[in-house]
């Protein structure tokens, strides 16, 4: 007789966070049914998560850790493995070893490797891929209110009567987000976006398209704060009781012409004073912005705009407001919370002595690293040994070609992952990672909601969950006393100790869909829907505005590179394509890169639809084919990051300096060649 | 028995606590069971006791059948897909299936297709005023009633009123009417559906006509039904009495409120599309139908879609792949191979991330080839559905012209 099982999870494909139940026949994933009960999905998926762990199944999985043997991958047991890692590590300077981690893992895998690296290493070299997307946005937001997650509660965005969408696509990339605006607008709200191209959010969604030159999202904003203000419309009792630096922007606002704006950001001063007069009208105004936004050297400086027109207008501390960055990883928000980043141990604690010492009493270990730690990028650069958990930098990192020779001059590089990535097929190393649908651990969507992971089936072949292996590898190295974690649960118990505002959630009370939105400082208290309601996150509860200038993007096109090409994502992939474009029904959609260019610049070059295009910049060349359309400006190229044979990181590269260290992964400088006929 | 409208309930104290209306269904399905009448039984359970949260739930073990007690109005599940996707399509098990008139109505339509085994399937039918959406009866019960949703322990429709029974005991309830002024309102598809009760069922099972009386009102309506009913009956796991001519007139009188409420209601939505010129209505739906972000959800929740190899599928090379919106003709291919068929289970419009009224557009459409064609969706099952079927009639229609009169094309 068969056995049908439903077990209820969380989809690994984006920050949503949605609900899903895996349909077990007979002990094997059958199919995908979207969660009825789940607050923010609400019984719907999109079709990424409709697939979502069909490729936990897949012929490419890993199933033994791997060793490199002359130019190959040979099958070897795990005491094989972790016997060499702990070798070389062990012999390996203190700071010389790199920990790159993932949004893919579970909080419980991550709590594990900021553990391992201080206690076994000694370092704080850890970062992750939120160094490529929210770097810019943590700075901007604890400048001004103090904490830089997504103060608004996913379903409270209905509530909003205008929406600005600021350089993000979240018809393709957060469906489930998207659901939400239409359902504002249905009610009434106005939907304003703000993006260089005719994506299907503008033409779907959108009331109004500010159809931006690239980069300038800055000198945009602080024009509609500048009409705010001439037109009365800032809410002065807010910025009274709740703000200060007012006297500081507006000084600095006083001196902005509109007319140079126009000039500077393509927008007419009519549109922007629509956008301005929506946005400082609205009940609640809800902003939502991502990469479009964040992956800029001015990336601080813009976000710092958004925070303060939320500011002017009062539109913190209610459902359905605020500004609020979207996280891309299904565990977005805990790789920020689990401390697996270079500046803070587990909850948002500042690395410095007096942490260190902290969390050396509650670890019982000594000699704690107390200084900020190397950053992605750095670490790529600079450690002779590489921990890479769950991350595919050779298709995620600016500068491909720079990172693959990088790459061969490493003493070790160890790859922990599911499939073998583009990055794994570079590493000395490769140990087989039990996915989401094989392990049991908890993951914190866009807006701090903490849900559980529900193991269905037993991980493949002799793949072990990243915490265990973590663990082997730290008994190895004589720390297992650190590490004598039997269930993943013991791990989470651990992890609200020292996190403040994981304290009051336990396995037990996640077992509601939809989980549970930090803080949460007690087992009684509900979680936190909206936050600075009554506080911001900053020391005197206040929220600071931050007059911040338009910056210019560190490479604008020239004559030997005239075109800016810009990167992004598609419906039906997620990131590097490592579960996408092994799961069929995604991969059979599309499964090839394509450039976007206009029909003007397809005029010019001669370049027609569907030919083969070789797009170059400083830094390498890639080759494709054109997709010519009206959605896309003169002078600008756009290209998915999603697809090996058409990396688009091969043509990024400058990234700005400290805090963030963003790379400008949307604004590159390029030329496009058509490729002839003959193959030359 | 010659009757076929009765009141029963369980002898059986315990039982009949646990079930809605003493607990007849829970007895008979448990009865099935003991006797290997059937190989499984296909109900819904609730997860982490919660009313808002169902899983479907094959049971085999008839002490188990109990967990599944009780009609839950604030979680419509889609039976009809566990059936066809996951068990297929009952070819080769016997399982008595619980099910709205909807997921009736749906078997049906499978059967005519040969994708799910009639015979095997025990249909027990439960009579059905509507359903909510989860989030949505969830939200009604903390803002509206001003209740903890953890507390509801049962809900039911009655008499234009929606009365929760909280697990206290106490009751509150609330205005159907008034509701929907605050915002909550049934299933969209549910406020149309004149399909109250599941004739095309075995057995069509409800509390209308059972006057207050711990007990459940059946209406037996195929030979299998009496044969499952006799079993019970025999096996002291039912007791059963013909309903009194006041208990049938009471139950007849609430359906037919309820039925003409749902054809109100149904007109009321054509009328407003009739008022429409076809430009407009195009335009109506075009709009909507340009959100789709081709995730397939309503073509997977279509208890009639079963097709293994999806026409909508890039593979098959009919609509290309990678596009957002994908092509219209997505739309159209699914409406074309479903919409004489639907059972407006609104199962669709459920699953839809871009909040498209899929059930509006199907069930309008629906209603128009009924009437045309003289086709009832999923009610007789040797009626076959018109758009795969061609009669003798059609047959010897000469060659239609289809060039139009005023077309310059000739």
């Amino acid at each position: 007789m068969n056995a049908i099982e439903h077990i209820p999870t969380v989809c690994p494909c984006c920050g949503c966070g949605c609900g899903i139940e895996l349909v077990l026949k007979n002990g094997e994933i059958a199919g995908v049914e979207p969660l009825k009960s789940h607050p923010v999905c609400k019984g719907k998926n999109c079709l990424k998560g409709k697939n979502a762990y069909l490729y936990a199944n897949s012929e490419e999985r890993l199933t033994t850790p791997l060793i490199k043997k002359n130019g190959k991958h040979e099958a070897c047991s795990w005491d094989e493995a972790l016997d060499w890692i702990a070798q070389k590590l062990s012999e390996a300077d203190r700071d010389a070893v790199g920990f790159i981690n993932s949004g893919k893992c579970t909080n419980e895998d991550l709590y594990l490797i900021q553990k391992f690296a201080r206690i076994v290493c000694k370092t704080n070299n850890l970062d992750n891929a939120s160094r490529f997307c929210h770097s810019t946005s943590v700075p901007a937001l604890l400048s001004t209110v103090g904490a830089g997650v997504m103060p608004t509660s996913t379903p409270s965005i209905e509530k909003a009567d205008c929406v600005l969408i600021m350089g993000a696509n979240i018809q393709e990339t957060y469906p489930l987000l998207a659901q939400k605006v239409i359902i504002a607008r249905t009610k009434g709200a106005k939907i304003i976006t703000a993006d260089l191209r005719r994506t299907p959010t503008v033409k779907n969604l959108t009331d109004l398209h500010l159809q931006i030159h690239p980069g300038t999202d800055a000198a945009l904003i602080n024009g509609m704060m500048k009409i705010i203000l001439d037109q009365g419309l800032a809410n002065t009792d807010f910025i009274e009781k709740r703000t200060s630096g007012f006297d500081e922007l507006k000084a600095y606002l006083d001196t902005l012409d509109l007319q140079e704006i126009e000039k500077i950001t393509g927008i007419k001063t009519e549109q922007m004073k629509d956008a301005a007069l929506s946005y400082a009208s609205a009940h609640n105004a809800c902003i939502m912005f991502n990469a479009g936004i964040a992956q800029h050297a001015g990336g601080v400086e813009t976000i710092q705009t958004l925070a303060d027109m939320a500011l002017l207008t009062g539109n913190y501390g209610k459902p359905g407001s605020g500004v609020n960055p979207l996280r891309g990883h299904s565990n977005g928000e805990g790789f920020g919370d689990m401390g697996t980043v270079p500046v803070f141990y587990p909850g948002f604690q500042k690395v410095n002595e007096e942490t260190a010492g902290r969390f050396a009493s509650m670890w019982d270990a000594a000699d704690l690293p107390a200084k900020p730690g190397l950053t992605y990028m750095e670490m790529v650069e600079k450690c002779p040994f590489l921990y890479i958990m769950g991350a595919n930098p050779a298709m995620s990192a600016p500068d491909i070609n720079a990172l693959r020779k990088a790459f061969e001059k490493k003493e070790l590089v160890i790859v922990q992952d599911i499939f073998m990535t583009e990055t794994a097929q570079m590493a000395d190393v490769v140990l087989a990672g039990a996915c989401g649908a094989e392990k049991d651990g908890t993951q914190t969507g866009v807006d701090r909601r903490v849900q559980r992971l529900r193991k269905a089936i037993a991980p493949v072949g002799d793949a072990l969950p990243d915490w265990q292996i973590l663990c082997r590898l730290a008994e190895k190295m004589g720390a297992g006393e650190h590490f004598a974690f039997k269930t993943s649960e013991e791990i989470f118990e651990e992890i609200r100790n020292c996190v403040p505002q994981y304290r009051g959630i336990t396995y037990e009370r996640l077992e509601q869909a939809g989980g549970i939105q930090w803080p949460c400082p007690d087992e009684g208290h509900p979680g936190t829907e909206t936050m600075f309601v009554e506080k911001f996150g900053t020391p005197d509860g206040l929220a600071h505005f931050q007059a911040a200038p338009y910056k210019a993007p560190l490479e604008p096109p020239d004559d030997a590179y005239p075109y800016i090409l810009t990167t992004g994502r598609l419906n039906f992939h997620f990131h590097t394509g490592s579960m996408t474009r092994r799961t069929e029904r995604l991969q059979n959609e599309i499964s090839e890169a394509f450039a976007e260019i206009s029909p003007q610049d397809s005029e010019n070059t001669g370049i027609a639809d569907g030919e083969e295009v070789i797009l170059r910049s400083r830094r390498g060349e890639v080759k494709t084919r054109a997709r010519v359309t009206p959605d896309i400006k003169a002078g600008q190229v756009f290209l998915p990051w999603h697809f090996p044979q058409c990396l688009a990181n091969i043509l990024t590269g400058p990234s700005a300096g400290p805090p963030s260290r963003m790379p400008e992964f949307k604004f590159s400088a390029i030329q496009i060649e058509k490729v002839e006929s003959d193959g030359k | 028995m010659e009757n076929n409208l009765y009141l029963a309930w369980s002898p059986d104290a315990t039982i009949q606590g646990m079930g809605s209306s003493g607990g007849a269904v829970t007895a008979l399905l448990r009865c099935a069971l003991e006797n290997q009448m059937v190989d499984a039984v296909l109900a819904v359970k609730k997860r982490n006791n919660s009313r808002f949260d169902a899983v479907p739930t094959l049971i085999t073990d008839p002490e188990l059948v109990h967990e599944t007690a009780g009609a839950m109005h604030f979680a419509p599940l889609n039976m009809v897909k566990i059936i066809k996707e996951y068990l297929d399509g009952a070819m080769d098990m016997r399982v008595a299936v619980t099910c709205k008139p909807c997921d009736a109505r749906a078997f049906i339509e499978l059967a005519k297709r040969n994708q799910v085994r009639r015979e095997n399937l025990f249909l027990v039918g439960l009579n059905c005023s509507g359903t909510y959406l989860p989030t949505v009866a969830e939200q009604m019960i903390r803002e509206a009633f001003g209740e903890n949703p953890q507390d509801l322990a049962g809900e039911e429709v009655d008499e234009g009123k929606l009365i929760i029974t909280l697990k206290d005991g106490s009751t509150k309830e609330k205005d159907l009417e008034e509701l929907v002024r605050q915002g909550y309102e049934m299933r969209e598809n549910c406020l149309r559906c004149s399909y109250k009760v599941p004739r095309m069922a075995d057995i069509a099972c409800g509390k209308w006509g059972n006057n207050g009386k711990s007990a459940t009102f059946i209406e037996i309506c195929s030979p299998k039904g009496h044969e499952f009913l006799d079993a019970a009956a025999q096996n002291g796991a039912l007791v059963m009495e013909p309903a009194t001519n006041e208990q049938i007139e009471k139950r007849k009188q609430k359906e037919t409120e309820a039925v003409e409420n749902a054809q109100a209601r149904e007109k009321q939505e054509i009328e407003a599309f009739k008022r429409y010129s076809s430009e407009e209505r195009l335009k109506y739906w075009l709009g909507h139908l340009s959100r789709c972000i081709k995730c397939f959800g309503c073509r997977d929740a279509c208890p009639i879609c079963f097709c293994k190899e999806c026409y909508l599928e890039p593979y098959r090379g009919c609509i290309p792949g990678g596009e957002t919106p994908p092509d219209i003709m997505f739309q159209l291919i699914r409406l074309s191979h479903v919409a004489d068929s639907c059972v407006n289970c609104g199962q669709c419009q459920d699953a839809c991330p871009m909040e498209i009224p899929l059930t509006r557009l199907y069930s309008v459409l629906n209603r128009e080839l009924a009437d045309i064609f003289d086709y009832k969706p999923g009610v007789d099952i040797d009626q076959p559905p018109p758009l795969t079927t061609v009669t003798e009639q059609e047959l010897s229609i000469d060659a239609p012209d289809i060039i139009g009169e005023n077309s310059s094309d000739r």
